[in-house]
């Protein structure tokens, strides 16, 4: 489903990105951890093309991300949830949802609605249709930014530290929400801190510090005897 | 001091001041329409295009609107080459020169007001699939246009107050009007007290205007 060759990313001097090599398969659930700074939401936001990679391959659903239109042709099936919601605070949470299909794909106004609401419904919002982002809780706008992904029908989502913003107690819906989708079978690459969600939903851990992928593999077998002395400290960091 | 010359005059002068009023508004048509054309130019990828805005904006904001009305006035039948000039070409020159100045300076403000958006909102409607164009669109544009009321409300407010020097093409607008009656009465104090005080009137209408916009669209969706 996505396939990096040899990812490098630079911001001027800073070399955040050295040389990431990765496979995802269909209906993976690939769980990007790491120390701040480690290049993971950078590597993340490469897959996109949010980052312009400075040398490498990426590949996503047989498209190379190479040109203007296959980056808006790849956009439309990859799916992005960020750190900070980015709701269209102009909007309401079903005129955010609805925006992308209409604009983008062209569905009609009574079939996208219909859509929303039963994605707003999934993540357990459908009496907050027609709230603006303000009125909801951190929690509940980031449902919400699922939801306005999910409404594209992404065959791939991409999740950067969507629970890292939030206070404590709304961690649970969003993470559920996500545990979710893992389950029906979406392809999804997590950059997260939670490994409870790391380890229940992954089917593989990915392991980044200084802009390499350190270690990776099976989640209870890469906290359990973490082979790299990096990965170690880290976890024992925050485990 | 004669006031009754004030009095006979109120009507003139009302003439004046909606002549000053319409040729305001035709500029602020053509300034928010270049306005946003520059100011897209000026944050465009391309250097070209942005070199392009940055010179069209450092000429109009950096040299005399006086200057300007004069080159704008003559500089044309110059350029293409005409004999005469057509019937009231004054207008169609002072609105023309007033508009290219505040697109200068509304390209700025809106500038300013795309920029104040966070880049989150751009990255999550790229993120969608929608393009450049349709981010602007639906995204960045609307919230941007809330934040600039306030500065487009300066603004409109300067460019009515700055029409007046359209008085030197011979424009028969406000201060225009002004200055001939007190040519035919001699009573300049109040004739241009009058004067200031309709100038007064309009700027609080636009500021007025400005508020309950701000408030209108605060109340809404401005979040």
């Amino acid at each position: 489903m996505i396939f990096v060759k040899n990812l490098h990313k630079s911001f001027g001097k800073l070399e955040v990105l050295k040389g990431i090599d990765c496979h995802v398969h269909e209906k993976e659930v690939v769980v990007v951890i790491g120390p701040s700074g480690s290049g993971k939401s950078t590597f993340l936001r490469c897959l996109n093309k949010l980052e312009e990679p400075t040398s490498g391959e990426i590949i996503v659903d047989g498209i190379p991300l190479n040109s203007e239109v296959n980056v808006n042709a790849i956009r439309r099936e990859v799916g992005m949830v960020f750190q900070r919601f980015n709701l269209f605070p102009h909007m309401t949470a079903i005129q955010n949802i609805v925006l992308a299909p209409e604009v983008v794909r062209k569905t009609n106004k009574e079939e996208a609605r219909k859509i929303g609401l039963e994605l707003l419904a999934k993540v357990g919002l459908y009496d907050k249709a027609d709230e603006y982002p303000d009125r909801l809780s951190g929690g509940q706008q980031q449902r919400v930014a699922i939801a306005r992904a999910l409404a594209m029908k992404p065959k791939i989502m991409l999740f950067d530290e969507t629970t890292s913003a939030l206070d404590p107690e709304m961690v649970g819906e969003v993470l559920a929400v996500m545990k979710d989708l893992a389950r029906e079978g979406m392809t999804m690459v997590v950059v997260t801190h939670e490994m409870g969600f790391a380890r229940e939903v992954g089917d593989r851990v990915i392991f980044m510090d200084e802009g390499i992928i350190m270690e990776e593999g099976e989640p209870n077998e890469v906290f359990a005897n973490p082979k790299n002395p990096r990965t170690k400290v880290f976890l024992s960091k925050i485990l | 001091m004669n006031w009754h010359v004030v009095v006979d005059n109120m009507p003139i002068l009302a003439k004046g001041a909606l002549l000053t009023l319409e040729l305001t508004a035709g500029a602020v048509a053509i300034g928010v329409v270049i306005g946003l054309f520059m100011a897209l130019a000026r944050l465009s990828k391309h250097k070209v295009v942005r070199a392009g805005a940055i010179a069209y904006i450092d000429f109009f904001r950096g040299t005399p609107l006086l200057v300007q009305i004069f080159l704008v006035y003559f500089g044309i039948p110059m350029l293409l080459k005409w004999q005469t000039m057509p019937d009231n070409y004054q207008y169609t020159a002072g609105i023309l020169a007033m508009g290219l100045n505040s697109g200068a300076y509304i390209a700025e403000i809106f500038r300013a007001g795309i920029q104040s958006i966070d880049r989150g909102q751009s990255e999550a409607a790229r993120s969608l699939g929608m393009t450049q164009a349709q981010a602007l669109r639906y995204v960045i544009l609307p919230q941007a246009f809330k934040r600039t009321i306030p500065p487009l409300g300066n603004e409109f407010i300067a460019l009515l107050k700055d029409s007046s020097l359209l008085s030197i093409i011979a424009i028969q607008e406000l201060f225009y009007t002004g200055k001939i009656i007190v040519g035919r009465t001699y009573q300049p104090l109040p004739m241009y007290m009058a004067v200031a005080l309709y100038y007064l009137v309009m700027t609080q209408l636009i500021a007025q205007w400005v508020a309950y916009m701000e408030r209108r669209l605060g109340k809404n969706d401005l979040r």
